[in-house]
């Protein structure tokens, strides 16, 4: 049996949290739109979706924005600009849209939320919170949807990415490196093998993108549990019953 | 005793709007609570952190659960927990094997969980509100994998997002320890992931990346 006692009450004080709730975090004050706003948050939403029908109603959700796919491109990188700096989570859900709507005008706006300056890490001291990182993801987000724009063969794409890959910042190099090899021509990639010998960075081609199931795998644990306490998961889909 | 506040968003990419709906059923509290270390810890998850109200996504308890169950059913045969399977499987395994205690504090905002040692956990503001779903599940395996015995043995390398030359990297991939962990459960669910959103598996690839790249004091050769 575990040594852990039951739900004891507690004899000191625990932390206290209050939380306020509010309806999303978009502001759109440069878009009168309602229509278009309501189905910007929708494809949001959906981006979150858990179930069997998840990537359905999320492919849904942007199929109905991709019919306005090119006015959306305007009021979701104005929407991005307008979020404070620490909603990493929203700011990288806007990324994740212009990447998903495949707009070739959206390319200007990727390339400056790529080249814009990564703000001062704010979790000094922390191994696991970074502010830098989120920062990071966001713009390798945004190299992702370049990639997918130079796949498309818009021929700005294939620019921005030969010029990320002498970003500052190492994951920007290396997703801008990997995506222009793979979907550059013959000609931008003896450019980019140019550019990584001139700055002496030829190690980026080195590294691959691989399938997870060719890389080393883990060993896993070998802990003793409790059978008493840890029992099988029941179904994933039972429903909505009260908790 | 420390009091904190926080402002979440209805509506958001995170996952737990939609997750609130499936978790808010009697039998996945009930596992989730005995099986991942909240069972014992009910005053830590009291006063506004949900306990009184666990299908409420808002609070920092349904959130939990939330990733407990992305970490439970993201695999496709979910019910094959063995270690010969892919970690997207067993990932489950370890943390209920390895955690025995998870508490909730404010922390100072420069962790989003630590490893206590003897099977605790402490998981602070972050850990609800600015990882998404599967980011939880990451966090839950890279602590369990500190519990299983593996600390971080080496420094962050140039030009790491984590703070070049600060303790806390992992030496190499082959290394197995947290962040090989974290990033393998997170390719697997990029690769593989059920139940789930292109989107969301996007943001796990991304994420993933991020580790591979700045994590490892000799980077892996290989990226998602």
């Amino acid at each position: 049996m575990s040594a852990k006692s039951s739900d004891t009450p507690f004899l000191g004080a625990p932390d206290t949290l209050a939380t306020r709730v509010v309806e999303h975090q978009f502001s759109f004050s440069g878009s009168q739109d309602g229509r278009l706003n309501a189905l910007i948050v929708e494809a949001v939403n959906r981006m979150g979706g858990v179930g069997e029908d998840a990537e359905d109603n999320y492919r849904l959700a942007l199929e109905e924005l991709g019919e306005r796919a090119e006015e959306a491109v305007d009021v979701i990188a104005a929407e991005y600009d307008a979020l404070p700096e620490e909603q990493y989570l929203d700011r990288w859900s806007l990324v994740q849209l212009l990447s998903e709507l495949r707009q070739p005008k959206a390319a200007a706006a990727l390339n400056r939320i790529i080249t814009s300056r990564i703000p001062a890490e704010k979790a000094r001291g922390s191994h696991d919170a970074s502010t830098a990182a989120e920062e990071v993801i966001i713009r390798t987000t945004a190299v992702e949807g370049v990639v997918r724009l130079s796949a498309d063969g818009v021929d700005e794409a294939r620019k921005i990415l030969l010029r990320h890959a002498r970003n500052r910042t190492f994951s920007i190099r290396r997703a801008s490196v990997q995506g222009l090899l793979e979907t550059g021509d013959d000609a931008d990639k003896r450019e980019l093998r140019a550019l990584l010998k001139e700055k002496g960075d030829q190690g980026l081609l080195r590294i691959k993108r691989m399938d997870v199931r060719q890389v080393p795998q883990a060993t896993g644990g070998r802990f003793v549990v409790n059978p008493d306490v840890k029992r099988e998961a029941p179904p994933p889909d039972l429903g909505r019953e009260e908790g | 005793m420390a009091t904190c506040t926080y402002t979440v968003p209805d509506k958001s990419a995170s996952g737990d709007n939609f997750y609130g709906a499936v978790i808010c059923n009697q039998a996945y509290v009930d596992y989730f609570w005995n099986t991942y270390g909240f069972s014992g810890n009910k005053v830590y998850l009291d006063d506004g952190w949900g306990w009184d109200d666990c299908c409420n996504t808002s609070k920092p308890l349904a959130r939990a659960f939330n990733g407990c169950y992305a970490l439970t059913y993201s695999a496709q045969d979910y019910q094959n927990d063995s270690y010969n399977s892919a970690i997207l499987n067993w990932g489950r395994r370890y943390v209920r094997e390895n955690i025995d205690d998870l508490r909730c504090f404010c922390g100072d905002g420069t962790a989003i969980a630590r490893s206590k040692g003897s099977g605790l956990i402490e998981v602070y503001l972050g850990f609800f509100y600015t990882k998404d779903v599967p980011g939880r599940a990451e966090t839950l395996i890279h602590e369990s994998r500190h519990q299983g015995g593996k600390p971080h043995d080496a420094k962050f390398p140039a030009g790491s997002t984590f703070g070049a030359g600060k303790s806390g990297a992992d030496s190499t991939w082959d290394y197995e320890g947290a962040w090989m962990y974290g990033a393998l459960y997170l390719w697997w669910y990029y690769a593989a992931g059920a139940r789930t959103t292109s989107a969301l598996r996007e943001r796990a690839r991304q994420r993933g990346n991020l580790v591979i790249d700045n994590a490892f004091a000799t980077h892996p050769g290989y990226s998602i």
